[in-house]
């Protein structure tokens, strides 16, 4: 289990996530949602302990150090591997350092997405970069997978094939902890939506919950930010001035 | 001995390359440090008189001090060893290059992967210069110790040579 107790983090006395406290228990496929600048990366780097915040994380009752952080990995749409080195040499690499490493989920996720072992990443396209940077996170043998928009510059079919495939191959005690933008396309895969509006969490429901009474996850969204369903009319009527044209 | 370089620089990179970078600038300093011997061998001369194939030494004269022959010969070994701290920025920085590996190195259960793959060829390169320098210092120490005639040696030269090296150090 991951525990948040209230975590906050500022930068340059900007605050970009407020005493956020939160429970991720093992086994969950949960959504992290929020607008641009909201602190979803934020709150990812800060349980990956590449920000210093303040506040306490609990990797499995323990703080994350050098000792258990290989229960984390991590894949952004940023990406985390060598541009230089082929895939093949990125596995030789994980193997090296990570002892979980599952390289039959690897060869196989590999061969799925028809991804060439010795070519370098850097001649990837963005599609196959993604890929291949969630293939990273998924195969390094970690008990909590991150993912930060890992499918930026992925096509819709590329992106389908893809929640498919994580929900055919996740162990029952893998967590995946997923924030994007893409709500409608995530909503029938995951298990749990956490929303975060600036720096705080506004938001926390699993989709049985949701489903019992008879929401979807989009809706639970605009009522969660108080989406005004009405603001693109006026708008639109405000620029063009369609009403004043009406009177005369 | 073999190493496997591959282990100790950041991966991807092209550490041949780098060894062979290092290489031409500890051969180009070595060039470099040969003035001194050029210069001793020039001063050496002007210290005797010849005529009709008879040769003697001048009355009075004095080979220059150590420190003086040996002027800035041997900066091209420091100046190596100061280019050794781009090459670690190099390698750190390499880290965000095309993509931010530097989350996957912060992320590896050995806390040390990082630095030991940016510093170690920079940091041995930059011994290796150093000691290379020392050990040049030393032979041509030897060497104009050894061939200046004594009457022609001015006194303490490794003192004098001591504290002008002090004084650059400080």
């Amino acid at each position: 289990m991951i525990e948040l107790k209230n975590v906050s983090k500022s930068y340059h006395g900007k605050q970009a996530l407020k005493e956020v406290s939160l429970c991720l228990p093992r086994g969950e496929i949960v959504g992290l949602f929020g607008e641009n600048g909201a602190g979803k990366t934020t709150f990812m780097k800060c349980l990956l302990s590449f920000l210093p915040y303040e506040g306490e994380i609990l990797l499995d009752g323990e703080k994350i150090t050098r000792k258990n952080i290989t229960k984390l990995s991590f894949a952004t749409s940023e990406h985390s591997f060598f541009p230089q080195l082929t895939a093949a040499a990125h596995k030789d690499f994980y193997q090296m350092h990570f002892p979980n490493f599952s390289e039959k989920r690897f060869d196989g996720l590999m061969e799925f997405f028809s991804l060439p072992q010795n070519k370098l990443l850097a001649g990837f396209s963005m599609g196959q970069k993604n890929q291949f940077e969630v293939i990273l996170a998924l195969c390094q043998g970690a008990d909590y997978v991150l993912m930060d928009e890992p499918f930026a510059g992925n096509d819709i079919f590329n992106r389908e094939d893809f929640y498919k495939v994580l929900t055919g191959i996740l162990e029952p005690g893998e967590t995946v902890i997923l924030s994007t933008h893409l709500l409608e396309e995530v909503q029938n895969f995951i298990s749990r939506a956490v929303l975060i509006h600036h720096g705080s969490i506004v938001g926390d429901v699993s989709m049985n919950e949701l489903e019992e009474n008879g929401k979807n996850l989009m809706g639970f969204v605009k009522e969660t930010y108080h989406y005004r369903a009405d603001r693109v009319s006026k708008a639109l009527s405000d620029l063009t001035g369609d009403e004043e044209r009406e009177e005369f | 001995m073999k190493i496997d370089w591959e282990r100790y620089v950041p991966p991807g990179i092209n550490h041949k390359k780098e060894r062979e970078w290092i290489i031409a600038g500890l051969v180009i300093s070595l060039i470099c440090s040969m003035g001194f011997l050029l210069s001793y061998i020039e001063n050496y001369r002007a210290l005797f008189w010849e005529l009709d194939g008879e040769k003697g030494i001048i009355k009075g004269a004095l080979m220059p001090d150590f420190v003086g022959l040996l002027n800035s010969r041997l900066y091209g070994f420091p100046v190596l060893a100061l280019c050794m701290v781009a090459v670690f920025l190099y390698h750190y920085l390499y880290h965000y290059q095309g993509s931010k590996s530097i989350y996957l190195m912060k992320r590896l259960p050995d806390r040390f992967e990082l630095w030991r793959r940016c510093l170690t060829l920079p940091l041995a390169a930059a011994l290796l210069s150093m000691v290379i320098a020392a050990a040049l210092m030393l032979l041509y120490f030897g060497i104009y110790m050894y061939f200046t005639p004594d009457v022609c040696l001015t006194p303490n030269q490794w003192e004098k040579t001591g504290s002008v090296l002090l004084g650059v150090a400080l």
